[in-house]
């Protein structure tokens, strides 16, 4: 039905839809703006078209400029990645206005699952239970037109509601153009599993088993994998039933994937997100489907067959060019890169190209699979022994120290994990039922004084050290507000100072009880990372 | 067309000893150069001038002190930067380069949209404009229909056309140079 697909994304995935359509022989066509005229999406797709200058308002999230470029060029059909424009129910409609084929949910379903409050309600009419609304803390204040952790914000003591409150306003506003809250029970410790869904124009849906993405941070995840481990099966077969029941009640057509907390037994949905997601490729894995060549022929029309059995086991972590402690995103020209041969690999760049912070530091998706949970996990520590960037900084070293972390091997880990467990900070001691080798132990964490680019400004200061009596700022940004004053007395935990960072409201608080001795800035400068914003005297 | 605008580096860039650190300065001025897509930085002060520019060619440094704070720093929009490739060269931000010669000095009008390219308004109609003809600032080019809407594209310098350098009835993309004219 169609012959050529406009492909509106760059990176990883922009090459993953162009390995689609060539596997099914349809034409493809990149978008690119004046920064990625080199990239290698613009080298593999059939045609390429320039659609602006880097910033992404300006080029892959202007819609009049990619639908214009899918008339030049003749394609007959969008496909939008994810991220961008993935889930804007207006591009969606503007693809079907123009007469050409939007490889996505129906615009209907994406405005249903974009408003959170909206779903909620949703997901209640269906049957499908999500966490309850809550008025004492603990707490978690959420945007409704929220994603990617902008304007959440966690409270814990009565006295920081109103001020969370306020922040997670003026951070979806300025994110969202849409300031809507809403305050639920906040889960401490919960594992956060989804399950890829496929739905055909037939009415057919299949849950096509979950992903346990427990290990995040700043509820970005950092390692995904299937089957979750340890998974109660009823509690599973739950999960499936629930997830299919809300794509069913919201129409839902194409690939998409619904969200969970688990809890203990209690699991709750979260959302469901119209779009191919980062860690499709570990249900690839165990399905033996190719869920994006699947997006597109259920985009002609075709019907899903039964859904196959899912087998043996597939981890995949992401290779970002940001710091292995502080995950800051780092820039840089990526001066040699070996991956491994040895596993799957998504990659979006090669060697050569500049990282810039006008997009996403995602550099390559790694993915590995076994018989069993070890094998896989033992397959991707060697791989990602082989692999190599030089030129701007990486989470490698994050990644090694992860994949070997006793927790994780354990199965163990929730979302707290990073929290409670810094990156690259030496594993606590474990069951010996764990440890595979009594000098595995020794290996995963390299040491704290050498990280592997010495230029990167955040490790000049070093990693933030319990002793230093120095609040700085963790990357460049904007001080919103500062809450204390000279001489004021603050207890462990108390907001400090708020900053602005990377489109992100961050509050810095006071690490121990202290007086404030100074105060160094004022609300409104613009600081540098590593400033000292202020100094506290015990 | 180039537009210009301010912005202050942060006084408190400072490395361990309190003075501004030179790796930080022009870490974050390159920063900003990626950011803003920008081909050149000029970070102009009493005792120092700094040139970031994306280039292919480099020459002799030119970074002489770090720069104080408090220094203006002149954002260089970007011309278009399709007709040179320029915009796939590196942040050349620690080997910062002279100002790289002009070939000659006729000004090049890009296109803003992706779309097809007429140079009249309708099939019967004579050309918006001709080779050697003497354009005013704001007189029409040509047309870029995108979307099914017709946009008409002004010429930003007054001049002389010396080269058209798409056929009609084409299709552009963004930055393709379509029009040189000698000022």
């Amino acid at each position: 039905m169609f012959k050529k697909i406009l492909i509106a994304n760059r990176g990883e995935i922009a090459l993953r839809v162009i390995r689609a359509c060539r596997e099914m022989n349809i034409e493809s066509v990149a978008v690119h703006s004046t920064a990625d005229t080199d990239a290698l999406h613009v080298k593999f797709a059939d045609q390429a078209v320039c659609i602006g200058p880097p910033p992404s308002r300006q080029s892959y999230l202007n819609m009049p400029q990619i639908i214009s470029a899918a008339e030049v060029t003749g394609a007959d059909a969008i496909h939008p990645g994810y991220g961008f424009l993935a889930e804007s129910p207006d591009f969606a409609e503007a693809v079907e206005a123009a007469e050409l084929i939007w490889i996505g949910p129906p615009a209907a379903a994406l405005h249903a699952g974009g408003d959170k409050l909206e779903a909620k309600r949703l997901a209640a009419a269906a049957g499908v239970r999500t966490i309850p609304e809550a008025t004492e803390p603990p707490l978690i204040v959420k945007a409704a037109a929220g994603g990617g952790g902008r304007g959440m914000r966690v409270v814990r003591t009565r006295g920081e509601l109103e001020g969370a409150v306020e922040a997670a306003k003026r951070e979806a506003q300025a994110a969202f153009g849409d300031d809507r809250v809403y305050l639920e029970r906040y889960l401490e410790r919960p594992r956060h599993i989804e399950v890829q869904l496929l739905a055909d124009t037939h009415g057919q849906v299949l849950a096509l088993g979950e992903r346990d993405c427990s290990v995040q941070r700043r509820h970005q995840k950092v390692l995904e994998e299937s089957p979750a481990p340890g998974l109660d099966l009823a509690l599973r077969a739950d999960l499936l039933d629930a997830a299919v029941r809300f794509a069913r009640a919201i129409g839902y057509v194409g690939a998409g994937t619904a969200e969970f907390v688990v809890d203990g037994d209690d699991y709750f949905f979260l959302e469901l997100n119209g779009r191919i997601q980062v860690e499709h490729p570990v249900t690839e894995e165990v399905t033996g489907l190719d869920l994006v060549q699947w997006q597109l022929r259920i985009a002609r029309g075709e019907k899903l067959d039964a859904a196959p059995t899912p087998r043996d086991h597939a981890v995949e972590v992401r290779l970002y060019a940001e710091d292995p402690r502080t995950f800051l995103p780092q820039i840089g020209r990526i001066t040699r890169l070996r991956l491994p041969t040895s596993i799957r690999v998504d990659v979006g760049v090669a060697e050569g190209d500049e990282i810039g912070t006008s997009y996403d530091p995602l550099l390559a998706k790694l993915i590995a699979s076994g018989r069993t949970r070890a094998e896989a996990l033992d397959r991707l520590r060697d791989a990602l022994a082989e692999t190599e960037v030089e030129g701007v900084t990486t989470n490698l070293p994050f990644l090694r120290w992860l994949v070997d972390h006793p927790e994780l091997r354990a199965g163990a880990a929730t979302t707290a994990f990073l929290v409670e467990q810094p990156p690259l900070s030496a594993p606590p001691p474990a069951p010996p039922a764990v440890w595979r080798g009594p000098l595995r132990l020794n290996l995963p964490s390299p040491p704290p004084a050498a990280p592997p680019d010495e230029g990167a400004a955040a490790h000049l200061h070093g990693p933030a050290g319990a002793h230093s009596n120095l609040i700085t700022a963790p990357m460049p940004g904007t001080v919103l507000k500062v809450h204390v004053s000279e001489g004021t007395t603050v207890t462990a935990g108390e907001p400090l100072v708020v900053l602005e960072a990377m489109k992100m409201e961050n509050s810095l608080a006071a690490p121990y009880d202290a007086r404030v001795r100074t105060v160094h800035v004022r609300e409104g400068d613009r600081v540098a990372g590593g400033t000292v914003l202020i100094e506290l005297e015990s | 067309m180039a537009k210009q605008g301010k912005a202050k580096p942060d006084e408190e860039d400072r490395d361990d000893s309190g003075e501004p650190s030179l790796v930080a300065l022009v870490r974050g001025f390159a920063e900003i150069v990626a950011t803003h897509g920008l081909t050149e930085l000029v970070v102009d002060t009493k005792d120092t001038t700094l040139t970031l520019r994306r280039g292919l060619t480099m020459a002799a440094p030119m970074v002489a002190a770090a720069a104080p704070a408090q220094a203006p720093v002149h954002l260089i929009h970007s011309p278009p930067l399709h007709a040179t490739h320029a915009a796939s060269a590196p942040v050349s931000a620690l080997a910062p380069t002279p100002p790289a010669p002009v070939d000659d000095k006729s000004h090049v009008v890009t296109s803003p949209f992706v779309g097809t390219f007429y140079r009249k308004p309708n099939p019967d109609s004579a050309s918006y404009v001709s080779l050697h003809d003497k354009v005013d600032k704001g007189a029409v080019l040509c047309i870029i229909e995108a979307m099914k809407l017709m946009n008409e594209i002004e010429a930003d310098v007054g001049g002389t056309v010396v080269a058209i350098l798409v056929e009609d009835g084409v299709s552009v993309e963004y930055g393709q140079p379509l029009f040189k004219i000698a000022t």
